[in-house]
């Protein structure tokens, strides 16, 4: 029930870090009992003004009233009394505690941390659908049950005003709409919702409200029920959203890379990947669809020599290549875009040029002789800053002073040189901007018309869709079903995702 | 829709259930042991005396792994737990000279703490790798240690640039029936009662208060960590210190306070060194048991029923070297069919290489005991290091860590 007052004003809120305005001139109105979407590209200064709200970090300018009240938060603590709670989009749980010590923790003294906090949870788990069993250890549940974990300890804590950073981006289709059902019961019961989200069908979908930001501010308000994706999108980056489809077909009959009844056992003898069959032809991408966690990574550290197959076969060409080592893969040609570019892509501290040296260090132009060739590799890197648009002061910056875009750029340019014959691009535009995920759609397609073979992971329905050219789908370490992306839709990917039925 | 699963709890076999509880594994210990005694007729393996000694080798590292419990769960690697209690033990001669033993251990206590206040300003106020840290107290405590014995000590009783005796010890209590009846049973030698009857011995008779104090701080560090909201702020520093502060926590506070109980309990051990386990202070005397305790507090899997029985792992195996080198044979004979036992369980659940490989060490070690009647005089000074490096190595197939444990951490970095 929308009251009179508003259960959130924010008033040119400003917030600088060293070098960065990340905030400037921030109006945003909750209505009471609203779902109020908040929506910008990344780096648009969302998630700052959300840990803002959230008291994580003050502003330097601005007001915050909430319900009618002034307040200065200066802790997440003084924020929780306001009133305000939040859900993170990398979740804050401790994997390792039960779900009633991550439920009480900081709030020991509203329920005790014995029985009577394990009646609580009960009540709210009941009472909003959520399914909580507060003897479990978080490590054990699923992606959507720790959400729901995250939103019930918000509601525990007694917040009416709650935060969802990026909900969905975890969540397959059927997971969102029972999110979006929680959600409104909550708002049904009095709560309001700030939903920061980039996925413009969601927000039209949940949202009472929008407020649109780009560049650290609020660029315009909209009405979820004449606003068009359309409209949204140019105010978002003030130019048309990219698309990821591809044009005509270029699968030629050459198959590339084939995987023969691959299985994969880990030590405690369960089968990480069981069985597991399939053929890359040449101009073909082929997309990898799955919930994570489902083998995902580990078919492709197999397919990249970091895991040896426990049974099957790997033939790249006509080579068998299951007992080569990484490095002989990659010399054989094998392109790599990792899924956490953190851990595995890059060297954070080191420049763009010797970051273009890994992974082909054995290679012209980064070596001559025994010797590393920094003239060839700086001139190389130079190349893919231009060609490929990375945008960096100079190639002696370190990697870590770049966005995630631009560093995911230069990783495809770094993979995309050498000529590979296959490339494999696990989730390659996770956590870019829209621009630069534009930028690598186009040179994964030019690569496909250009021959290469790609096999594509994606948590991104829409862009395992739009790129592939057929689609698989893993559920537990198996493939359970082929997709022609012409005619499936993120419904039917998430159904089989999931093993069940569309919801 | 959702995709919990949710999880029965499997019904799990005897064996399962019977290797699972400290209890049945102690009581399965002691029959090993009253096994291998009468075997071996070496009596001196459960004598009264080698419990007792066995009791005051054990405190000082138990107290050590309880100070490293407390860092690691609150997130904080501390290897200074060597130095603290280096820190400790000049701490314990020194007040207990002037105050008597009890100031002495709180001396102790106080000197340890200083130790873990530096350790907590580096790692947590200044972000400095844990390590790092923990080597430089670990020099400091014993620079400093050394300088203060040499500027202090000469000029006392009995006191000299190394070392400080005629300390006064804590107060032993002996319960007097209870004593004397368990004295009665256990020199008839009985096959598991009288291995009892001499643990019961060593536990009424002459016993150290802070002996007792020490197994205490046990059940006080189990309960405050895991029954009170306190210890679950301080457990959540350790495993996710971005969600704590998201809740409100204050993660520094925590961290400090861990630290500090960390570093004064190390202090306790190097305490009871000075006090209990000999007549005095003398540089150097800490021996490497803040290290000990520390690797018994990882084979514990960060536990505090886990990190008690690997110091008496240790405590135990240190006794019976000092005892005689007959007894080291016979713990030949132990070891070796600990290890088959081991991997009967391992085979048990079916992990075939590793109860290959467990018994392959078994036999060998047994080949060992028959082949021969005694231990070289070299091999008995490392026994106990060996014995434990082997039940770590053994039991550590599933330790898990705190999740955050020795990252450093920093306010406003969450989300």
């Amino acid at each position: 029930m929308p009251s009179a007052v508003d259960a959130v004003q924010l008033r040119g809120i400003g917030k600088r870090f060293p070098g960065v305005i990340a905030n400037q001139d921030v109006d945003v109105t909750i209505r009471s009992g609203t779902v109020h979407a908040l929506i910008g590209e990344n780096g648009a200064g969302k998630s700052t003004l959300m840990k803002i709200l959230y008291g994580v970090q003050r502003p330097d300018d601005g007001t915050i009233t909430i319900e009618g009240k002034g307040v200065v938060l200066k802790s997440p603590t003084e924020a929780i009394e306001a009133g305000v709670g939040m859900v993170f989009q990398h979740f804050m749980l401790a994997d390792n505690l039960t779900v009633l010590e991550n439920m009480v923790l900081g709030a020991e003294k509203l329920h005790g941390i014995g029985d009577g906090a394990r009646t609580e949870i009960r009540r709210i788990s009941d009472r909003f659908g959520f399914d909580l069993d507060p003897d479990v250890l978080v490590e054990k549940l699923g992606v959507a049950a720790r959400q729901r974990l995250e939103i019930a300890k918000v509601l525990y804590r007694g917040a009416r005003i709650i935060i969802l950073d990026e909900p969905t981006a975890v969540l397959v289709p059927q997971e969102v709409e029972a999110l979006f059902v929680n959600l409104r019961e909550l708002t049904a019961a009095g709560n309001s919702v700030l939903f920061i989200s980039h996925k413009l069908d969601e927000v039209l979908d949940i949202a009472d409200d929008i407020t649109v930001m780009r560049r650290g501010t609020t660029v315009g308000t909209a009405d979820p029920r004449t606003a068009t994706k359309h409209e949204l999108a140019e105010l978002m980056v003030g130019s048309e959203l990219p698309s990821p489809e591809t044009a005509e077909s270029t699968v030629t009959e050459t198959v590339e890379l084939s995987l023969q009844d691959i299985t994969l056992t880990d030590e405690f003898g369960r089968d990480l990947l069981s069985g597991l069959s399939l053929n890359i032809r040449r101009g073909e991408v082929l997309g990898i669809a799955g919930v994570e966690g489902n083998g995902q990574s580990e078919l492709v550290e197999t397919i990249m020599g970091m895991r040896i197959p426990t049974s099957g076969r790997i033939m790249l060409g006509d080579q068998d290549v299951t007992h080569w080592h990484t490095r002989q893969l990659r010399e054989a040609g094998i392109g790599y875009v990792p899924e956490d570019r953190h851990r595995h892509g890059l060297l954070l501290e080191a420049p763009l040029w010797e970051n273009r040296i890994l992974g082909h260090q054995t290679k012209a132009p980064s070596v001559k002789g025994p010797w590393i060739n920094r003239k060839g590799a700086r001139q190389d890197t130079e190349r893919i800053v231009r060609d490929y648009d990375v945008r960096a002061p100079g190639i002696d910056t370190p990697v870590r002073a770049l966005s995630g875009g631009n560093q995911q750029k230069l990783i495809v340019g770094r993979e995309m040189s050498g000529d590979p014959v296959l490339l494999i691009a696990s989730h390659p535009t996770r956590g870019v901007d829209v621009g630069a995920q534009a930028a690598i759609w186009g040179h994964i397609k030019h690569a496909r018309r250009a021959g290469l073979a790609v096999l594509l992971v994606s948590a991104d329905l829409d862009e395992l869709i739009g790129l592939s050219d057929t689609i698989q789908v893993i559920l537990r370490g198996r493939f359970v079903g082929t997709f022609d992306p012409a005619q499936v839709t993120p419904q039917d990917l998430g159904a089989a995702m999931t093993g069940g039925e569309a919801a | 829709m959702s995709t919990t699963t949710t999880t029965t709890p499997r019904k799990r076999g005897v064996v399962e259930r019977l290797s699972k509880s400290w209890l049945y594994i102690g009581l399965i210990g002691i029959g090993l042991v009253s096994f291998v005694r009468i075997v071996t007729d070496t009596d001196d393996l459960t004598a009264a005396g080698t419990i007792r000694a066995a009791i005051i080798a054990t405190c000082p590292i138990l107290a050590a792994a309880l100070g490293g419990l407390w860092a690691e769960r609150a997130g904080v690697v501390n290897i200074g737990l060597e130095g603290q209690m280096i820190l400790g033990t000049w701490g314990a001669a020194f007040f207990t000279y002037h105050y008597g033993p009890w100031v002495g251990i709180a001396g102790a206590a106080l000197l340890g703490l200083v130790g873990g206040l530096l350790h907590a300003v580096a790692t947590v106020t200044f972000g400095v790798d844990h390590i790092v840290s923990g080597v430089a107290i670990n020099l400091i405590g014993a620079g400093t240690a050394t300088y203060l014995a040499e500027a202090i000590f000469p000029e006392y009783e009995g006191g000299g640039p190394r070392q400080l005796n005629g300390l006064e010890a804590p107060t032993q209590i002996t319960i007097p029936g209870v004593s004397d009846l368990a004295n009665t049973i256990a020199d008839k030698h009985w096959f598991f009662v009288s291995d009892i009857a001499s643990f019961i011995q060593a536990l009424t008779t002459n016993i150290s208060t802070l002996s007792l104090l020490v197994f205490a701080l046990v059940v006080v560090s189990a309960v405050v960590l895991w029954r009170t909201s306190f210890g679950l702020r301080l457990r959540s520093c350790g495993e996710n210190p971005q969600a704590a502060e998201t809740l409100g926590v204050n993660v520094y506070f925590y961290k400090y306070v861990a630290v500090l109980i960390s570093g004064a309990l190390a202090g306790i051990g190097g305490g009871f060194l000075a006090l209990v386990a000999s007549s005095g202070f003398s540089t150097g005397q800490t021996g490497g048991r803040g290290y000990i305790g520390l690797a018994a507090m990882i084979f514990g899997n960060w536990r505090p029923g886990g990190l008690l029985a690997g110091a008496l792992t240790f405590g135990y195996t240190d006794s019976l070297r000092l005892r005689d080198t007959q007894s080291v044979h016979s713990l030949l004979l132990l070891v070796a069919l600990g290890l088959l036992a081991f991997a009967a369980l391992r085979a048990y659940r079916r992990q075939v290489r590793g109860a290959v490989a467990v018994t392959i060490a078994g036999l060998a070690v047994l080949a060992w005991f028959l082949s021969t009647d005694s231990v070289p005089r070299e091999f008995t000074v490392m026994t106990p290091y060996v014995t434990t490096l082997f039940v770590l190595a053994l039991g550590a197939q599933r330790l898990r860590m705190p999740a955050a444990d020795g990252e450093t951490y920093r306010k406003g970095s969450a989300g």
